[in-house]
């Protein structure tokens, strides 16, 4: 195997890194997650995934250095949703904003670290995906809601008109962006010394 | 095949799950499908009962008792935020339990080899695969140093009750990322170590195959699909 092949595909070891950062990732989402379950928080959850999610992420970034690490991860996490009952739509979002992701840091060379904020920004796209059938099948979501009475109906209805999807993404977007430069922090304070970043 | 420990083809489960998430978490078809998702809620404790997790078994159908007991009696007294409160989490649980039943059966009965050689045969792509298996492998791992970290810094009297958010993040995520990365290097050196940056094909031992059990499922999760996309025809 010659020089510019290696650097190309997908080495054994990519792929384990892959699996791991994707675990660590999922475990601290999910720990900011379980407070979702209260409808406000319901629509910071994308923003908080993005806020928090960013350090495992730059983490992971650290170790990408080929082409399709970011798409595979941002596709495993958008069939981990679809497996916690987020409907199929997750999947798609997952594998377009892993692409525009796996762009962005392609454009800094994989090694640029204010590319890297950047791609902290976009790769959360993904948990927007989690809001699209609120938004896209809002009779059929409302349909099967209907035994929760009027009053519950009204008050998703309320937090949900169509520009909020707008707001949602910017506001991931923005709380991707700071996460990204708290992670910067951290791998420069804690990770760099520890010699893992 | 006295040698398997569960009496359903990985394929098998795996549909499973896929079921799981669209009938019963999702709710696909609505009220027309409500005797189907009855019957999917029911399944995941039959199986835990074959593959002897009576442990699980038996908190799934407490909870799920007491939900439902909530529901009849304590709902209709409620009103206003409580009653929302309350809803909110009986939603929860009663869409969220049989899914996370038959995932804890699913992975309790199935061996990441197993996993492996079936998603060899659905030929799924081992970019996918590989990262899925290191996945599952390292959730405990994970959990474990989660934990462990938890209650050193509980010494240290850095905990959700009296510490900042701040605090928090940096020194518990720092380390617990820290630690669990480490492990994943030393994960990666032993997979190398047996030959899995080998660039030819690799041979699983595993055999996979369906049994009258697996027929049964397919025949009743075909069915269901078909009544469903009728309905969503008509």
């Amino acid at each position: 195997m010659n020089d510019t092949e290696a650097k190309k595909t997908l080495t054994g070891r990519d792929l384990i890194n892959i699996g791991i950062y994707s675990a660590i990732y999922f475990v601290v989402v999910m720990a900011f997650a379980m407070t979702g379950l209260i409808p406000i928080f319901l629509m910071l959850l994308s923003s908080m995934v993005a806020l928090f999610g960013a350090i495992p992420f730059i983490l992971f970034l650290t170790k990408v250095k080929k082409p399709g690490m970011i798409l595979i991860m941002s596709t495993i996490m958008g069939i981990l949703m679809f497996l916690t009952g987020m409907t199929w739509m997750p999947i798609p979002v997952a594998i377009v904003t892993g692409i525009i992701a796996e762009l962005v840091y392609k454009s800094g060379n994989y090694q640029s670290l204010s590319k890297a904020v950047i791609t902290c920004g976009v790769f959360p796209l993904w948990a927007v995906g989690n809001y699209l059938p609120l938004f896209l099948q809002r009779d059929a979501y409302f349909a099967t809601r209907q035994d929760y009475g009027e009053e519950y109906a009204d008050a998703v209805m309320r937090m949900t008109p169509d520009w909020m999807i707008i707001v949602l993404v910017a506001g991931t977007f923005i709380c991707g962006i700071i996460g990204g430069f708290i992670g910067k922090a951290m791998l420069k304070k804690h990770f760099k010394k520890a010699g893992i970043a | 095949m006295g040698r398997r420990n569960s009496i359903l083809d990985p394929r098998t489960k795996l549909l499973l799950v896929f079921m799981e998430a669209v009938f019963v978490l999702a709710t696909a078809g609505g009220e027309r499908l409500y005797v189907l998702r009855v019957i999917f809620t029911i399944l995941p404790f039959v199986l835990l009962i074959t593959s002897r997790n009576y442990k699980t078994c038996i908190t799934g159908i407490i909870v799920l008792i007491g939900v439902t007991l909530l529901e009849r009696f304590v709902f209709p007294m409620l009103t206003g935020m409580l009653s929302y409160m309350l809803l909110t989490v009986i939603t929860i649980v009663t869409r969220f339990l049989p899914a996370v039943l038959m995932g804890t059966y699913v992975i309790r009965t199935t061996k990441v080899s197993e996993f492996k050689s079936a998603m060899e045969k659905m030929h799924v792509p081992d970019e996918l695969t590989i990262p899925l298996c290191v996945m599952f492998r390292f959730f405990p791992t994970v959990k474990e140093e989660m934990d462990s970290i938890r209650a050193a810094m509980r010494m240290r009297g850095i905990s959700f009750g009296g510490g900042k958010v701040s605090e928090m993040l940096e020194y518990r995520l720092v380390p617990m990322m820290s630690c669990s990365a480490k492990i994943g290097e030393e994960l990666s050196a032993a997979a190398l170590t047996r030959g899995f940056g080998i660039s030819r094909k690799r041979t699983n031992i595993c055999r996979i195959g369906f049994g009258v059990f697996d027929y049964i499922i397919l025949l009743f999760c075909a069915g269901t699909i078909i009544f469903w996309i009728s309905g969503v025809m008509i």
